[in-house]
């Protein structure tokens, strides 16, 4: 027993030593939020130019992934982040994470989505406003993730913020609660669990603008038209923009720099409209047919000042949670 | 002979002085941060916020209540079906009746997320049983309270058959002769007996699932999460410091509270006495049997059930060939989850046998030995964050605040095993030629091994389910099998329901190897036997022989 | 000549030892008589240095030795319940000692069997000492303590465990051995009989002090 005790120990104690050596800092790490994704060959393609390796890392959704820089600044987990939008940028400098100013990469419209089929099946006329969804017709009907969780959630709250005014988008709020809101945890939860099209009751999501295009894309059989289309009702349409910056604290900087002027290269913004399903930042860059096609870009959205947003976001998610959830 | 051998007091200082700076730094100075916050209001700029609030805020209420409210459901149920299957298990005599008893031990070196998921499996969206039945019990609070069940059913039931064996098989001949009826004779007699201890199993399952994080997070959904996922979310989701100060604070009172309960109640216990205790039959008649098949298969479906319904998942999983399943995050997670917990085993053990060692000669260590069992690892690892900022991320806080949450196991089991130690073995062995250092190690710990033993497989399985701790402090590249498992759990789809449920797999798999390993190859001492006596669940879940 | 010097000791607030004065010569068995509860135990352990008196010392020889540890003094101590170690096996048991005594594994080994050949006991070599009779378990804890050669044997009531035709034949057997290493030997037992037969004088032990006992003679 001596001596299984001991070995034990001493194996133990060398696998403490193996994290140090594996601590070592030769890759760029790069924190992105859980919807970030570019084909392999060009990320490859990156390592092979810059001259060291990368390290993605996923930290869950953006505000989880900013709260997670922030909670862990004195000892930075990444050189590089993606992925901090417009909402959060405010929240992000002030706690002094970015050490440079976000560059933006993408852009999108979250706003809300609907089955065309299920629609036609269950025989209501396609609402014209977000009052409509307050009436019995539409109870049940649309599923939102939680703003507290959920960045797009988030988004679409201040959107309702935007277009209705404070009082009466709470007073709405308030009225969809009563008529069967459906409230999931996060974007991916309601488009693929609630949304009809993911098997679920709810005929009409909070989602973006493309991702129209993206069921085209992704449908197995050739598809003309897409199953899905957006609403760009007035006051839930948000332009959310997301960035990428460098870290304070994180080292590789020239090669962080290397990847910022990556991520907004052509190949990359041509690339990230049907990876990550956005509209790319850089104006010249010109737009892949299927969103062209099947994802027009929303006309007039509801974006708050952002110094708005910075000060009343928590403000507005707490109350969000009193009226809907309590 | 008074068996009473003073330690030298340096000698016994010597001896504390690692778990007692372990405990200061890791468990005590963190929730005193943690109460200081909440209680001062120092994340609180916008002062706002009130002391008072989670009672005065109808959400935050809601989730107190609820909280509450789900572990006093759970202690019903578990004592409304646990007392009668204990009863099952006291009083007949049946082949495999050994072999139950002690399995029943296996739910706690499960990991609590390779529970929450096997209670998907069986009653989940796409569960093997509830889309057999067609019933949809997503957003009901009947996931949670199943999953608490599963840990805490067999906790009674254990504290249950154990409290039975110290029913005086002649007071109830006695009351038989006397005129009273079998139940007459239960309620009168065995009941006096057995309430106390499992009214002090039935705090520790209060305490279990007031403060369980694990199954909350993954069962509870919107509308039936408790105060501690609430804790989490405040603090990953929305950074409010402030709000989840307060929570945490409120939480420390009330487990406090609770805790200190318990540990009056087990003092009222005193130590087991050598009785003569009521004698098990075979079952006679159809009745019998049939209860004893009841129990058996009440106990199958609560607490074996869920296991097998996510080993078939994951076998349907692989075979249906999905892709990418080991991968090279999946190999990472697992090459972390190996080296976390053997790392942490070690400083457990070493931790453990000092602490039990002290707690031979202090009443206060004793119950010190208590402390990490009863505060939540949401609040330690909060109280963590918050002292020491520059820490957080770091390899050695992670794997001390591992060792601190897991050696409580080695300790209690080592103190039980200590005190089932004759002291007259030790003193035999220091007049033969040993000195105290010799004789520990040539006479002590030979005997002990099988508590330590004992002790180190549910430390072990402790570090490989460790969940909380992992989400708040660690680094990303140091994802674990559990982080992982809830990662993909959070991603929507087949593809990564069926990934996780093989995961778990895996991590159940681990627990179970770690505790055969560790614990199977008994070899019975007919001193550490002699008493015949188990030692009370509560006490340290030893099981007796 | 162990030498036992106004010791006292409280229990609680129990005063159990009250000037305790004891004196034992090399070869000669002393019995120490009393009911129970009233601090022979104590005296014992005190004497074995498991336990330090509140005042007073303990002599062996005309040296101090009450800051000797246990394992030092050369004392072998016997117990009611024979205290086997139960992960050892008989031979290893008697040999516990010697190994204490940097002799190497091997060698105490052997010299235990022929310890256990004089006590005829050697067919019970590898047994497990909880298969023994009761007996048999205190002639192998005999057979452990006086391999050690101790300069004193402290015998805490050792056959109150056993049987009484048991006890009687013991009796004689274990005072032949002892007698034949000629150590300071004090036993411990509540049986004035015991102590007739075993003791050459028999000292009592009532209310805390130390009494000569008025039956006892020669043994």
């Amino acid at each position: 027993m001596n001596r299984r005790l001991f070995s034990l120990a001493a194996t133990a104690l060398a696998a403490l030593a193996f994290p140090t050596l594996s601590h070592a800092g030769d890759e760029l790490r790069v924190m992105v939020h859980s919807s970030f994704s570019l084909p392999k060959p060009l990320l490859a393609e990156f390592e092979k130019e810059a001259g060291v390796k990368l390290a993605i890392i996923k930290g869950g959704d953006a505000g989880e992934m900013l709260n997670k820089l922030i909670l862990t600044q004195a000892n930075p987990v990444a050189d590089v982040v993606y992925g901090i939008d417009n909402t959060l940028q405010a929240k992000a400098q002030a706690a002094g994470v970015l050490d440079s100013a976000l560059a933006p990469v993408d852009y999108g419209f979250v706003t809300i989505n609907f089955d065309k089929t299920a629609i036609a099946q269950s025989g209501m006329a396609l609402p014209t406003s977000l009052q409509d969804l307050t009436l019995p017709a539409y109870k049940g009907a649309l599923v939102v993730p939680n703003p507290a969780t959920s960045s797009t959630g988030y988004a679409f709250l201040l959107a309702t913020l935007a277009g209705l005014g404070e009082e009466q988008a709470f007073t709405w709020w308030g009225q969809m609660r009563a008529n069967g809101l459906k409230v999931a945890k996060g974007w991916s939860e309601a488009y693929y669990t609630d949304f009809t099209r993911g098997g679920g009751s709810h005929p009409l999501v909070v989602s973006y603008a493309t991702s129209p295009a993206a069921e085209v894309f992704y449908a197995k059989e050739k598809r003309t038209q897409s199953p899905t289309g957006s609403l760009n009702l007035k006051g839930s349409v948000f332009k959310q923009v997301e960035g990428v910056a460098l870290l304070k604290g994180g080292s590789h900087r020239t090669q962080a720099q290397k990847f910022i002027d990556f991520l907004r290269s052509p190949a990359v913004q041509t690339a990230l409209q049907t990876e990550m399903w956005m509209y790319p930042a850089q104006a010249s860059t010109p737009r892949v047919p299927v969103l062209q096609q099947h994802a027009a870009e929303p006309t007039h959205f509801d974006n708050l000042p952002l110094s708005a947003i910075a000060d009343n976001g928590a403000k507005w998610v707490a109350r969000w949670t009193q009226v809907v959830l309590k | 002979m008074a068996a009473v051998t003073r330690l030298n007091l340096p000698r016994s200082f010597w001896l504390a002085l690692l778990p007692a700076i372990a405990l200061l730094l890791l468990l005590l100075a963190p929730l005193a941060r943690l109460g200081f916050a909440g209680f001062s209001g120092e994340f609180n700029a916008l002062g706002d916020l009130s002391l008072w609030q989670p009672w005065q805020d109808d959400y935050l209420r809601w989730r107190v209540l609820w909280s509450v409210a789900q572990a006093a459901i759970t202690c019903v149920l578990a004592l409304a079906l646990g007392l009668p299957l204990a009863w099952v298990l006291a009083r007949f005599e049946f082949a495999g009746r050994r072999l139950v008893l002690r399995l029943l031990m296996l739910p706690f070196v499960v990991p609590t997320l390779v529970a929450a998921l096997g209670v998907l499996a069986l009653w989940g969206p796409r569960g093997l049983i509830s889309s057999t039945l067609g019933i949809n019990l997503q957003d009901t609070p009947w996931l949670l309270l199943y999953g608490n069940l599963f840990f805490n059913l067999c906790l009674v039931v254990r504290a249950g058959v154990d409290a039975l064996g110290q029913v005086n098989a002649r007071q109830v001949a006695a009351a038989r002769t006397l005129g009273a009826t079998p139940w007459r004779s239960f309620w009168r007699i065995e009941w006096p007996t057995i309430a106390p201890w499992l009214m002090s199993s039935l705090c520790l399952v209060f305490l279990y699932c007031f403060a369980g994080f694990g199954l909350a997070l993954v069962l509870g959904g919107q509308r039936y999460a408790t105060v501690e996922v609430e804790i989490y979310s405040l603090v990953a989701y929305e950074l409010q410091l402030g709000q989840a100060s307060v929570l945490a604070l409120w939480m420390l009172l009330l487990t406090g509270a609770v805790a200190l309960g318990y540990a009056a109640l087990e003092k009222r216990l005193g130590a087991p006495v050598r009785t003569e205790p009521v004698a098990r039959v075979h079952p006679r008649d159809a009745r019998q049997w049939l209860a004893v098949a009841g129990a058996l298969a009440v106990l199958f479906v609560v607490c074996a059930l869920p296991i097998f319904a996510i080993v078939i998942k994951a076998v349907y999983a692989l075979w249906t060939g999905a892709s990418g399943l080991f991968d090279a995050e999946a190999l990472a997670a697992l090459w972390n989850t190996l080296r976390f917990s053997a790392v942490a085993l070690v400083l457990a053990t070493l931790l453990g046998v000092l602490h039990a060692l002290v707690a031979q000669a202090s009443v206060v260590w004793r119950a010190l030995a208590f402390l990490p069992f009863v505060v939540s690892p949401v609040t330690v690892a909060f109280g963590l964050l918050l002292l020491y900022p520059s820490w957080t991320a770091s390899l050695p806080l992670l794997l001390a605040a591992y060792a601190v949450l897991a050696y409580p196991f080695v300790a209690k089991a080592l103190s039980a095993g200590l005190d089932g130690l004759p002291a007259h073995l030790t003193q035999a062995a220091r007049t033969l030629g040993a000195s105290p250092w010799r004789c520990f190690w040539r006479v002590t710990l030979p005997l002990l091994a099988p508590a330590l033993r004992r002790g180190m497989a549910f430390a072990a399985a402790t570090a490989l389910g460790e969940f909380a701790i992992t989400l708040f402090l660690s680094r990303p590249e140091w994802a674990t099998l559990t982080t992982l498992i809830y990662q993909r759990l959070g991603r929507p789809g087949q593809a990564n329901l069926d990934a996780a449920m093989v995961l778990a797999c895996v991590l159940m798999t681990l627990a179970l190897l770690a505790f055969l390993l560790i614990e199977w190859p008994v070899r019975e001492h007919a001193t550490a036997d002699s008493d015949g006596h188990g030692s009370r669940v509560g006490s340290g879940m030893t099981i007796s022989h | 000549m162990l030498e036992l010097r106004h010791i006292h000791h409280r229990y609680g607030d129990q005063l159990l030892l009250q000037d305790v004065s004891l004196q034992v010569q090399a070869g000669e068995i002393v019995a120490l008589l009393g009911s129970s509860g009233s601090g022979k135990s104590t005296l014992l352990a005190i004497a074995a240095g498991l336990q330090r008196p509140d005042a007073g010392s303990v002599w062996f020889d005309d040296v101090d030795i009450s800051a000797v540890p246990p394992e030092r003094r050369g004392f072998a101590l016997m117990f009611q319940d024979f205290a086997l170690f139960p992960h050892l096996n008989v031979q290893d048991n008697v040999a516990f000692g010697l190994i204490e005594q940097r002799l190497p594994k091997k060698e105490a080994r052997t010299q235990a069997l022929q310890m256990l050949e004089v006590f005829g006991l050697s067919p019970l070599a590898q047994r497990k000492v909880w298969n023994l009779s009761g007996g048999e378990q205190q002639r192998v804890a005999l057979a452990r303590a006086l391999i050690t050669r101790p300069r004193a044997l402290l015998l805490d009531e050792p056959f109150s465990a056993l049987d009484a035709d048991l006890r009687v034949a013991l009796r004689d057997e274990f005072r032949n051995r002892i007698r034949a290493a000629g150590m300071a030997t004090l036993l411990v037992t509540h049986d004035a009989a015991e102590a007739d037969a075993m003791a050459d004088r028999a000292v009592r032990l009532m209310a805390g002090q130390l009494v000569p006992d008025c039956n006892g003679a020669a043994g």
